[in-house]
């Protein structure tokens, strides 16, 4: 029973927690890119415009959901929008939060689900989310979402590879799948960015091409596609597509803050072993946060910074550049750390 | 163990028939989804987490993904109308096929051991394990399939370069 309820609210906890950082998210987007270009950005809703987010929730659910007559497959038009939000939800589920929380007699480990294939579990749930983005391209039965939902289908496949291939040499030095024993390796050693810092940089670049951010963002390219495969969206609909582009992000940057940036660990005294006391737990939990926000802010930061890639050079980028680059980082590295096991 | 398992049988063997009755071809694909989806369950079912997501990860990730995509690039994809036989001009090669692959997987699994007594639950298997079998064990079926994957691979292409050359 203790057990049931300890996963309930880290589930809770987790959900709310990352649901609230998305809402501003969106907010800081705009915060950000109004600085960037010298504006003032939103500041009508509450004490700096703090409020916003909750604005713009409650307008897109008073808005009119329509429902374009041309849709003829209206089950995969409705569920589409879900399909993109929810493996973001589910993937959190793998990624450590903290180390442990001892809180009344419990050892509460900082994540849901412990799982030995942690990573690739993430690969797998993510993966489904292209299917969100191609459903509703070919279910709005309309020319450029369905352009849009190609692209994004082609893409993802593509940066999918340079992002399996890319994180190989992080689990040959970890020796582990599991993501909190990653973290464990790396709160033991050094963090796993100045080891391979080519893995770290293909899979910044495959992450911003796997969440469709810019420079990456062709399947939703305005100037050439309209608003690309959420065209015909309107309502809550378009509201679980933005949602979920940013559920991804945060997904993303919890990765590359787990995977090379040492997650909940930090190279100082308490900071660098599994919690024994609640305060370094709670301690570890916010230096994980603190880490996860400062990549969404690169992923914002990087928005309003680069144009957009055309689609040949996101291909040849791909495919001739990062996959071949992948391999030869492998082979490296397997040699080293062989050499360095047995020499 | 049981419920589920039938439950996700029923599922998987619904998908299967779905992806060859259907009519429209994308939502053949999607069935077949469905029947990935079960054969998934059914590795989670047997403690095999690493064959689970993998197949996950490979079969619904990319390779449907692919079939979708080549499918939008090719046909009338709005449009209703897909084959309108089941039973196309050379359905007994397709028979004999099925019923070779059967027979070779039948003779497989009679033939192996483990497979009579896994009456408890099985250990899982760690993905350690797994990468030493590959490359010991395994090694010569390992290598097979990658050549076997490299022949098609430059199938692919040649098939590729020929459409170029005659558009030329």
């Amino acid at each position: 029973m203790n057990e049931l309820l300890i996963h309930l609210l880290k589930i809770a906890g987790v959900i709310g927690v990352m649901l609230g950082i998305v809402a501003y998210t969106v907010l800081a987007e705009r915060w950000v890119c109004a600085w960037m270009q010298d504006r003032i950005g939103p500041n009508r809703v509450g004490p700096f415009g703090i409020l916003q987010p909750l604005a713009d929730g409650l307008k897109f659910i008073f808005k009119e959901d329509v429902l374009p007559r041309h849709v003829r497959h209206k089950f995969y038009f409705t569920v589409a929008p879900m399909i993109t939000m929810v493996p973001a939800l589910i993937t959190v589920a793998v990624v450590p939060w903290g180390s442990y929380l001892p809180v009344l007699g419990h050892n509460i480990k900082g994540v849901i689900a412990d799982l030995d294939v942690g990573i690739l579990f993430i690969f797998a749930i993510a993966s489904l989310g292209v299917y969100g983005i191609v459903l509703a391209g070919w279910s709005s039965n309309s020319k450029y979402p369905f352009l849009g939902g190609i692209r994004s289908s082609a893409q993802m496949i593509s940066y999918e590879v340079c992002l399996g291939l890319s994180v190989v040499p992080v689990f040959m030095q970890a020796g582990t799948l599991n993501l909190w024993n990653v973290v464990l390796y790396q709160a033991e050693h050094t963090w796993l960015v100045w080891c391979q810092p080519l893995s770290f940089v293909i899979f910044m670049v495959s992450a911003f091409a796997e969440t469709n951010r810019t420079p990456f963002d062709l399947p939703e390219a305005e100037q050439e596609l309209v608003g690309g495969y959420h065209t015909e969206y309107s309502s809550m609909k378009f509201a679980m597509f933005f949602l979920g582009e940013y559920a991804n992000m945060f997904v993303a940057s919890a990765l590359m803050a787990t995977l090379f940036f040492g997650g909940w660990s930090l190279p100082v005294a308490p900071l660098n072993a599994p919690a024994t006391t609640l305060a370094v737990g709670l301690a570890h939990v916010g230096v994980f946060l603190a880490k996860t926000l400062f990549f969404l802010f690169v992923f914002i930061w990087v928005r309003w910074t680069l144009p957009r890639f055309r689609y040949d050079q996101l291909m040849t980028l791909g495919w001739k550049v990062f996959v071949p680059l992948t391999i030869v980082n492998i082979l490296v590295s397997s040699v080293v750390l062989a050499v360095m096991e047995n020499g | 163990m049981t419920t589920a398992f039938w439950i996700i049988t029923i599922v998987t063997l619904l998908g299967a028939l779905l992806a060859v009755t259907l009519r429209n071809l994308v939502h053949c694909v999607l069935s077949l989804i469905l029947f990935f989806l079960g054969i998934a369950g059914h590795y989670f079912l047997l403690r095999a987490d690493f064959f689970g997501t993998v197949q996950i990860l490979i079969y619904i990730g990319a390779v449907a993904v692919l079939i979708l995509f080549a499918i939008m690039l090719t046909r009338n994809v709005t449009g209703e109308e897909g084959p309108r036989e089941i039973l196309g001009m050379k359905w007994w090669s397709g028979a004999v096929i099925a019923a070779l692959v059967a027979g070779v997987l039948l003779h497989a699994v009679r033939r192996d051991a483990t497979a009579a007594v896994a009456s408890s639950a099985p250990k899982p298997l760690s993905v350690a394990d797994l990468g030493r079998a590959l490359v010991g064990d395994w090694v010569v079926p390992f290598e097979g399939m990658a050549v076997l994957l490299t022949a098609a691979l430059i199938g692919a292409v040649v098939i590729a370069l020929e459409e170029v050359q005659r558009r030329r």
